[in-house]
C-alpha cells in the first residue's frame, strides 16, 4: 500500500475535523433545542408558583374582597347554585325581592368563563340594602355587582327601590 | 540502594570562577564518587581582564549555547564576593517554613541598614535549641547585587555563590574540616575571612581588612613555626589578634572560647606565624593544610595550587554536591537562561485555560441538568407537601380569585363615600351603578351653594373622579334645586369595563 503523502494526511486531518464539527452541531442544535424547552417548562412552572405564592398584604387584601369562591361549573348547575345562596342572602337581609330573574351574560368570555347575570328587584328599608351588600362576599358564587339602582321616595326616605344586576361565570 | 550506587559512579563536572581581590580564578573540577580530580585552573589579573573575557580565556562559552542545554552534568558557578555582605544570626521560635519566613522578614526589617526594599535577603534555618531556632541571615544591597548579576550573566552561570561558602566547603574537603562548629580563616593578600561554620555550613562571616600583605614586611620576624614559643607583637598583630576576637565576640558563639580556629593555610611561614600570634592570644587556633591526596589533576598540580584555587574549588565542590545549599541571595534576581521558574501549576496558560473549559463545561452541564429536572422537583415537592395540592388547581384558583375581585366594586363604601360628602339638608333620590357607565345621583339641594359643596365633597373621595354636574332645574312647588350628578368610580366605570 502506497504511504500517504503529508497533503494527504492534511486532507483527511481537516476532513475529520469537518466530520466532528457537523457531528457536534447537530447534536449541540437538538441539545440546545432540549434546553430551551425545558426551560420554557420551568419559566412556566415558575409563573405557576408565582400566581400561587402572592405576597402575605396582597393575599389578604384579596380575601378581604373574595373571602369564597367556587370554581364556576356548568350553567345549569351553576345558575341554580348561584341563585339559591342569592335568594338565601336576601332572605336573611329580609328582601323579599320579586323572583330572580336570569339574564343573559356577556358575549366574550373572561378567563375561558361565561357569564350568567341574575337580576333582583324589591322595596326594602336602606339598612336592609346595606345589611345585603355587607354580606354579598360571602357568596362563593358572586363574581360581581353589575348593576345597582337605588331610588328613594322623597316622602319616605327610609324605604328604597331597590334593582340589582349581579354575575356568576360558568363553564 | 541503586540510586546511591549510580550517584557514585556518575561523573559530575563544575566549572567555578571566583574574583579574589584583583585576580580572577577558575577551575573546572569533576568528581567521581569520592575521586575529586581537578581538570584545569586558570587564573588572570583583573585590570587586564573582565569577567566576561576571563571566562573566554577559559574557552567558556557566552550566552546560552545548544551545548549548556544538553551537558547536563557540567554547571558553572561564580563566586560573589562576601564583602558587600552582611550576616545576621537571630534567634526565633520553632516554627513552620512559612511563618518562620514572615518572621526572618520582620525580625530582618529592624536589622538592616537599609530599607528592606532596597536589600536583599536570604536566611537558612540552623538547629533548634530549648525552642528557639538558630536563623542564619544574609543581607546584600539590591542595586550591588544586580550591577553584579549584570556582569555574569552572559557566562550563563547555574548558580552565583558566596565565595565564603567556597572557603568553608573547600575546608570541609580538602583541608580536613571535620569539626561540628568551627571558625575558619581564610587569608588573602589585603582581606581576610573570618568564617563561622555550623554544622559544616556556613552561617556567619565578618571580612577583615588586613591580610597577607600587612603581614610580610614583618616576616622576618615571625617565628619559623607555631611552637616557637610567643612570637613578639606588633602593632599589625595586636590589631589582628583583636580584630578575629571581635568577630568571635560579633558571633555571638555561646562556648566561643572552645570554639576551634582553622587558619587555611599553604604550610607556608606567613601563615604559621599568625597561627602562632592566634595561638599566643589563648584562642584555641591551628593551621589547617590542603591535603592534596584527596585531589587528583591531570596537570602539574601541588599544595600551592590547591590552597590558591581554594575557593574556586570549594565552590565547583559545591555546585557537584549541593548547590541549593548555598545562600540564595540571587534568587529573585538571576535565573540561568533556560531554567523556568517554578511557578504555581495555576499559572500555566493551557493549564488555567483547560480548568476554565472544565469549570465552563461542568457549569453549562449542571445549568442544563437543573433546568431539566427543576420542574418536575418543584411539582413533585408541592405534591410531597400536600398529597391534595395540585398545582393546577390552585393556579386556576388563584387565577379566579384574582379575576373576581376586580370584577368586585364595594358599593357599600360608594354609598358610603355618597352619603359623607353631602350635609343633611341635601335629598339623594336616586344612584345608579352600572359597570362601564358613569355613577349617576339625582336628588335636591336647597341653593346651589350646597350642590356646589356636594361635589367639591365627592371630589375629595379616593377613587371617585370626574364629578359633574349633569343638570340643575327648579322646582317650583319646593324652590329646591334638582340635580344630576355623574363620576367615575375606580375603573368599574371606564368605557371598555364589560356590560
Amino acid at each position: 500500500m502506497e504511504k500517504l503523502s503529508k497533503k494527504d494526511i492534511r486532507a483527511l486531518k481537516i476532513g475529520a475535523i469537518g466530520a466532528a464539527a457537523i457531528i457536534v452541531f447537530v447534536a449541540g442544535s437538538k441539545w440546545i433545542d432540549h434546553w430551551s424547552q425545558a426551560r420554557r417548562s420551568l419559566e412556566r412552572v415558575k409563573a405557576k408558583l408565582e400566581l400561587i405564592n402572592v405576597d402575605k398584604a396582597k393575599q389578604a387584601g384579596l380575601m378581604s374582597i373574595v373571602p369564597v369562591i367556587e370554581m364556576p361549573q356548568k350553567e345549569e348547575t351553576q345558575t341554580v347554585l348561584f341563585r339559591n345562596k342569592l335568594n338565601e342572602q336576601l332572605k336573611k337581609a329580609r328582601i323579599n325581592s320579586e323572583p330572580l330573574q336570569v339574564l343573559p351574560g356577556g358575549k366574550t368570555p373572561r378567563a375561558g368563563y361565561k357569564l350568567v347575570r341574575l337580576k333582583c328587584s324589591a322595596k326594602c328599608q336602606l339598612t336592609q340594602v346595606f345589611d345585603f351588600l355587607a354580606g354579598m362576599n360571602e357568596n362563593p358564587y358572586l363574581v360581581g355587582i353589575e348593576e345597582l339602582r337605588l331610588r328613594c321616595d322623597p316622602q319616605k326616605p327610609q324605604e328604597v327601590e331597590m334593582d340589582l344586576t349581579v354575575s356568576t361565570f360558568v363553564k | 540502594m541503586s540510586g546511591n550506587a549510580h550517584n557514585a559512579d556518575k561523573r559530575l563536572c563544575a566549572i567555578a570562577i571566583a574574583h579574589e581581590e584583583n585576580e580572577f580564578k577558575a577551575v573546572e573540577v569533576r568528581k567521581q564518587g569520592e575521586t575529586i580530580e581537578m581538570l584545569w585552573a586558570k587564573s588572570g589579573q583583573d585590570s587586564d581582564t573582565n569577567w566576561l573575557s576571563f571566562a573566554a580565556e577559559c574557552g567558556l562559552s557566552i550566552g546560552l549555547t545548544e551545548k549548556d542545554k544538553t551537558d547536563g552534568d557540567k554547571t558553572t558557578v561564580i563566586g560573589f564576593s562576601s564583602a558587600g555582605v552582611a550576616f545576621y544570626n537571630i534567634g526565633l521560635p520553632a516554627a513552620k517554613e512559612d511563618e518562620l519566613k514572615s518572621m526572618v522578614r520582620m525580625q530582618a526589617e529592624t536589622l538592616l541598614p537599609l530599607p528592606v526594599e532596597q536589600m536583599e535577603l536570604t536566611w537558612r534555618k540552623g538547629r533548634v535549641r530549648n525552642g528557639q531556632v538558630a536563623v542564619a541571615v544574609a543581607a546584600a544591597r539590591r542595586e550591588y547585587l544586580k550591577d553584579f548579576v549584570e556582569n555574569v550573566c552572559a557566562l550563563n552561570p547555574a548558580k552565583i555563590l558566596l565565595d565564603c561558602e567556597g572557603a568553608v566547603k573547600a575546608w570541609k574537603e580538602l583541608f580536613g574540616g571535620n569539626e561540628k562548629d568551627a571558625v575558619i580563616v581564610n587569608l588573602t593578600a589585603r582581606s581576610t575571612q573570618v568564617c563561622l561554620a555550623e554544622d559544616g555550613y556556613l552561617s556567619n562571616a565578618i571580612i577583615l581588612d588586613m591580610g597577607i600583605e600587612d603581614f610580610l614586611e614583618m616576616a622576618d620576624n615571625l617565628p619559623d613555626s607555631e611552637n616557637e614559643g610567643v612570637p613578639e607583637q606588633t602593632e599589625a598583630t595586636e590589631r589582628f589578634i583583636f580584630d578575629v576576637k571581635s568577630a568571635l565576640e560579633a558571633f555571638d558563639y555561646t562556648e566561643a572560647a572552645k570554639l576551634p580556629i582553622f587558619v587555611l593555610s599553604n604550610g607556608g611561614n606567613t601563615i604559621k606565624g599568625i597561627v602562632a600570634y592566634l595561638k599566643s592570644a589563648g584562642l584555641n587556633v591551628r593551621a589547617a593544610l590542603p591535603q592534596i591526596q584527596k585531589m587528583r589533576a591531570q596537570m602539574d598540580f601541588e599544595i600551592e595550587q590547591l590552597y590558591e584555587y581554594r575557593v574556586p574549588i570549594g565552590l565547583a565542590l559545591m555546585a557537584i554536591e549541593a548547590p541549593a545549599d548555598g545562600f540564595s541571595l540571587f534568587d529573585r534576581l538571576y535565573r540561568p537562561a533556560g531554567v523556568k521558574q517554578k511557578r504555581a501549576i495555576l499559572y500555566s496558560p493551557k493549564i488555567a485555560g483547560a480548568i476554565a473549559a472544565v469549570m465552563l463545561a461542568v457549569f453549562v452541564i449542571i445549568s442544563y441538568a437543573i433546568d431539566v429536572a427543576s420542574p418536575g422537583v418543584i411539582e413533585e415537592s408541592l405534591k410531597t407537601t400536600d398529597s391534595s395540592t395540585d398545582i393546577n388547581q390552585l393556579m386556576q384558583q388563584q387565577n379566579l380569585t384574582r379575576i373576581v375581585a376586580m370584577e368586585r366594586p364595594n358599593l357599600l363604601e360608594l354609598i358610603k363615600h355618597i352619603s359623607e360628602s353631602g350635609d343633611s339638608s341635601i335629598k339623594l333620590e336616586s344612584i345608579h351603578f352600572k359597570k362601564g357607565q358613569l355613577v349617576s345621583i339625582t336628588g335636591q339641594v336647597q341653593s346651589p351653594d350646597q350642590l356646589y359643596k356636594f361635589q367639591e365633597s365627592l371630589m375629595s373621595k379616593s377613587g371617585i373622579k370626574d364629578v359633574k354636574i349633569q343638570n340643575t332645574s327648579r322646582d317650583n312647588k319646593t324652590k329646591n334645586v334638582k340635580f344630576t350628578m355623574t363620576f367615575h368610580y375606580k375603573n368599574f366605570t371606564k368605557k371598555g369595563t364589560r356590560t
